[in-house]
């Protein structure tokens, strides 16, 4: 048995297909991008290597890419104090629902989540869009005409309307992960503090929600992570626009090599992007405690 | 215990109905503006900046789907991405089961450093390796192809779903292979004799992952596919855009068209997606 | 639980690659997924041309033309088969540099003849050079080849020419008796009528930012009656915040914007957003190039705007020393062959086959597509559209033109900073001041590399 176990023809076998497969595309890319970050390649011809420069322009006099971390951390607050006491609500509820009704609706919850990010972004443009857009209409529709904004035009609105877009995308993902938690407390615990005196809302403030910190903790963790990362939704719908207001890194990063010709910079973005990811990791898991990510 | 129930049940009904309203409002805010999309996926292009919410199509407008479905090559992007999600999640199941097998039950001396290597993979984002990837990507003459997707979809699958593997084979005693070698079975077969069958419920939850997590995969497939030939379904719409500017019924229904799939998929699996989405979430 | 019916294939699935990697196993890397190319060789009669190209909408206007020679040129010639890849301007300048970084440029290619564009290209060595005696009676315009062209070589062919007017829709502009504007301060007002009345005044693609960065160079132009004066600024013989014109045609922008001269969310607005809003008839005019000639004959629109619509040159200052005739013109799009393309060939004598007057001259302006580059007076019928005559006696009634536009005559990282900041001034994001700054910064950070 342990000779067999210690095969090393075998063991190579089983672990170097992906292995491989990950290297290439996962980790070479950050070694890559970490030389061509030090290069001022314009994409085209050669690479002429300049050291840090490009991570000291970024870091000391880009106004952009501050900006677009304070637009992922506005996000990610945004995810914590909006979106997930509603997803957590919404779950609860939901548990407390049970039978077909129950099903129904969790079904319902999760649809935009499995429809691709490319329509549901268009289609939000379509629902900002002033002429003809939905949201414009329904607030004429209850007399609101007054309340009807530039929703993608407006700077100072942007982060907001984009935050909604972003929020309406995750709800189901976050509800889900939430009601799974749920699930998975005992119900005899229930039962326990009903007998002690406990009812409504206090049943789930005393037992649900403290019984959730784990899952908490994990979403609370996926939340910030989504925050930094977020590309798809803003490269679909204002592409960082009006100006940078709504600018975020890997949009950034991809504007800068794609549009600038600037791609040693843009690689250079990507470095300090991915580092500012595992950063922000190894911080929560410190500040939330425990392990949150347990392995 | 009797006592609680009859004491809530009052109650209940109260609030029962308080949480319907609240719920039937979130799906309302949750599904109109899908609604909204196809109804005027439907209607001719103009009608698009009347005054109405909603209109009825009068007659319905099925050209704009024909138009939609042709000029969108609907079906093409379609078996593409059914080629590179299939491959995908088949390589993704097929690599995590034999490395989790290798990280829980082989012994060799570099498990845990590179276990942990490919559990950094959680923290890389994607977008951080578009420009370096496109590039490699060219240097060995693979973009602009199927694996151009599925190689990148694999690798970042696989963190995730060797972190399931992993903790799902912990939890299998050992005693039912240790029979097998016994009987001679080479390590291989156990694990796709033996642990396979035995994983399945992990196998479910990584597919169904992985299928959602490429399927809908966007910016890659903008940055690494240029021929039509391979593109994958959710750059039809992007394309369209394009093409169809000034009309938005037909862009609306390319949409509809591209968001049907996945939403069928769904519907018929719902309990599966449901399972895999908590255990992958809450696990990985 | 309930059995999962497609576990029972998928079991399958692996059975069949434990097979495989059965036999593979003996290889040290089994790998085998990376190292298949799916590489297509093409048969020794078979040609196959790759055209990447910016004009996404092939049922209409300069598309249409193009995919016409396309066909034409296949049925000329069965051998060849040409793939099509077309995208929008901005994902297709995207894609474009994604191509260009892995050297692995289509065999044709549109191009834009400036600076900011095609330079590195030419630089780079990726455009194959083009034999320029080929085309001395292909009757392209003085200066038009310019763009397209280093130390003396010639790089690429223009497609048009192409200037910046100011359409507008005949209907509303009657129905609100508001005059057509002959002068910017005109301009302001009807804007402000149309405003008052609800209506969007002008249809502006805000979120491709390029075309307000052209807004505001038109407005010097129309200030200071001097072509040069914003090509000194980039060259460091004047300063954004130092000259008085310069400072004057932001301001303009500013004042457009405080009667809020643009559709709502205009800089939310791509390309194909602003031009449906005016071919909708929700907008009374539209600032665009002359490319878009053939809006009064495209079939998508309806048969009320296609009457309605007129254009008139952008209106300047009545206060300014620039005429109405002083264009913010240039010869931008075009093609280009790929130096390192398989069929290079092939491919230089398809554009060449193109651009012949008789083919993309001659087509382009009977079918009401294009405003040639090259001369078209020999193909003129009498029948032109509206639009066509109209835009024809702007251009040759012309008394100057700019060249390349200032945000495309320096370095790529310079137009998107010069966009982005006419962008930022038109959402009042900058005051006039802080733009004239930024201005200068990044002609600073433009001539510092």
């Amino acid at each position: 048995m342990h000779k067999l176990l210690r095969d090393k023809k075998i063991i190579a076998v089983l672990v170097l297909p992906g292995l491989l497969v990950f290297t290439f595309a996962v980790f070479l890319p950050i070694v890559l991008s970490f030389y061509y970050g030090m290069t001022s390649w314009s994409g085209i011809g050669k690479p002429e290597f300049i050291g840090f420069d490009n991570f000291r322009k970024l870091l000391f006099h880009d106004k952009t890419f501050w900006m677009s971390l304070r637009n992922a951390i506005f996000l990610g607050i945004g995810y914590i104090v909006i979106q997930h006491p509603i997803c957590l609500a919404a779950a609860i509820i939901l548990d407390r629902l049970g039978g077909t009704a129950e099903k129904i609706f969790r079904t319902i919850f999760f649809i935009p989540c499995v429809i691709s990010v490319v329509v549901t972004s268009r289609m939000w443009v379509g629902i900002y869009d002033p002429q003809y857009g939905l949201l414009n209409k329904v607030l004429d529709l209850f007399g609101l005409g007054a309340l009807k904004q530039e929703w993608l035009g407006n700077p100072r609105l942007v982060l907001w309307s984009l935050l909604v877009i972003i929020m309406w995308q995750g709800f189901g993902w976050g509800m889900m992960i939430y009601y799974a938690g749920i699930k998975g407390i005992p119900e005899e615990l229930y039962e326990a503090a009903r007998m002690d005196g406990a009812s409504g809302i206090k049943l789930y403030t005393s037992i649900t929600i403290p019984l959730l910190q784990p899952v908490i903790r994990i979403n609370m963790t996926l939340a910030v992570i989504a925050a930094l990362k977020q590309m798809e939704t803003i490269f679909l719908t204002t592409n960082g626009g009006p100006g940078n207001a709504s600018q975020f890194l890997a949009n950034y990063l991809y504007i800068k090599a794609f549009n600038s010709f600037e791609y040693g910079y843009g690689n250079a973005i990507s470095v300090l992007f991915a580092a500012a990811c595992l950063i922000a990791m190894i911080l929560l898991n410190r500040l939330l405690k425990r392990e949150a990510i347990e392995y | 215990m009797m006592t609680n129930i009859e004491i809530s049940k009052r109650r209940s009904r109260f609030s029962k109905l308080f949480l319907y309203g609240i719920l039937v409002l979130f799906s309302v805010g949750q599904l109109f503006p899908l609604v909204w999309l196809i109804d005027f996926s439907l209607c001719k292009s103009g009608d698009l900046f009347g005054a109405n919410i909603l209109k009825w199509p009068d007659p319905p407008q099925w050209n704009n789907y024909v138009t939609a479905w042709v000029d969108g090559n609907i079906f093409q992007y379609f078996i593409n991405s059914l080629i590179v999600n299939v491959s995908a999640g088949f390589f993704t199941v097929l690599f995590s089961l034999m490395m989790g097998y290798a990280f829980t039950r082989m012994e060799w001396k570099l498990k845990k450093s590179t276990l942990t290597f490919v559990l950094l993979g959680l923290m890389i984002p994607i977008h951080a390796t578009l420009l370096p990837n496109y590039m490699s990507f060219s240097y060995v003459g693979i973009d602009d192809s199927y694996l151009a997707l599925i190689i990148p979809y694999v690798a970042f699958s696989l963190p995730q779903a060797v972190y399931l593997m992993t903790g799902f084979m912990e939890s299998i005693p050992r005693s039912v292979e240790e029979a097998a070698v016994i009987d001679g079975c080479s390590i291989l077969r156990i694990v796709f004799s033996i642990i396979l069958p035995l994983t399945k419920p992990a196998v479910v939850t990584i597919l169904i992952m992985t299928f959602l997590n490429t399927w809908n995969e966007f910016i890659m497939a903008a940055t690494f596919l240029s021929s039509n030939t391979f593109r994958t379904l959710p750059f039809a719409v992007y394309n369209f855009a394009g093409q169809y500017a000034s009309n938005y019924a037909v862009q609306f229904a390319v949409m509809n068209l591209v968001a049907l799939p996945s939403l069928l998929v769904y519907v018929v699996m719902n309990e599966h997606i449901t399972k895999g989405v908590t255990d992958g979430a809450l696990k990985g | 639980m309930k059995k999962a019916t497609g576990l029972k294939w998928i079991s399958l699935m692996l059975a069949f690659i434990f097979m495989i990697s059965l036999v593979g196993c003996s290889k040290p890397t089994p790998a085998a997924s990376v190292e298949e190319t799916p590489k297509e060789t093409p048969k020794d009669t078979k040609v196959t041309i790759k055209l990447f190209t910016n004009l996404p909408d092939r049922a209409s206007r300069q598309g249409k033309l193009e995919q016409l020679l396309l066909d034409n040129y296949m049925k000329e010639n069965p051998n060849v088969v040409i793939e099509v890849e077309a995208l929008q301007d901005e994902p297709y300048k995207q894609k474009f540099k994604a191509y260009a970084s892995g050297n692995q440029l289509p065999d044709l290619f549109s191009v834009w003849g400036q600076p900011s564009f095609f330079n590195p290209v030419m630089k780079a060595g990726y455009a194959a050079e083009l034999n320029a005696a080929d085309y001395k009676d292909y009757g392209f315009f003085n200066g038009a080849l310019d763009g397209f062209s280093m130390d003396g070589r010639l790089f690429g062919l223009p497609r048009n020419t192409d200037y910046m007017v100011l359409y507008y829709n005949k209907a509303i502009f009657e129905s609100n008796g508001v005059k057509v504007p002959t002068s910017y301060e005109e301009l302001i007002e009807a804007a402000k009528s149309f405003r008052a009345k609800g209506i969007a005044p002008i249809a502006m693609n805000g979120k491709d930012k390029w075309a307000i960065s052209l807004l505001y160079q038109d407005l010097v132009i129309k200030e200071g009656g001097d072509q040069k004066l914003i090509y000194d600024a980039l060259n460091g013989k004047a300063k954004f915040t130092e000259n008085a014109v310069l400072k004057k045609a932001a301001e303009d922008v500013k004042l457009l914007m405080d009667v809020k001269g643009f559709q709502d969310s205009f800089v939310a607005a791509d390309y194909g957003a602003a031009n449906n809003l005016f071919a909708q008839e929700k907008a009374a005019m539209y600032y665009m190039g002359a490319w878009e000639v053939g809006m009064d004959s495209n079939p998508d629109f309806s048969d009320a705007f296609k009457k309605n619509v007129d254009v008139v040159p952008f209106p300047g200052l009545q206060t300014g020393a620039g005429k109405n005739t002083d264009l913010l013109a240039w010869n931008g799009g075009g093609y280009a062959v790929s130096a390192n393309s398989p069929v290079k060939d092939e491919a230089i004598k398809l554009l060449n086959y193109m651009m012949k007057p008789e083919n993309w001259v001659k087509n382009g302006w009977q079918e009401g597509l294009v405003v040639p580059g090259q001369k078209y007076d020999s193909f003129l019928t009498g029948n032109e559209t509206n639009l066509q005559k109209k835009l024809t006696d702007i251009l040759s009634s012309s008394t100057s033109i700019s060249g390349t536009s200032w945000n495309d005559s320096l370095t790529p990282d310079f137009k998107t900073a010069s966009e982005n900041i006419s962008q930022e001034l038109a959402a009042g994001m900058l005051t006039p001041e802080q733009f004239l700054e930024a201005a200068d910064k990044a002609v600073a950070e433009a001539s510092g590399k």
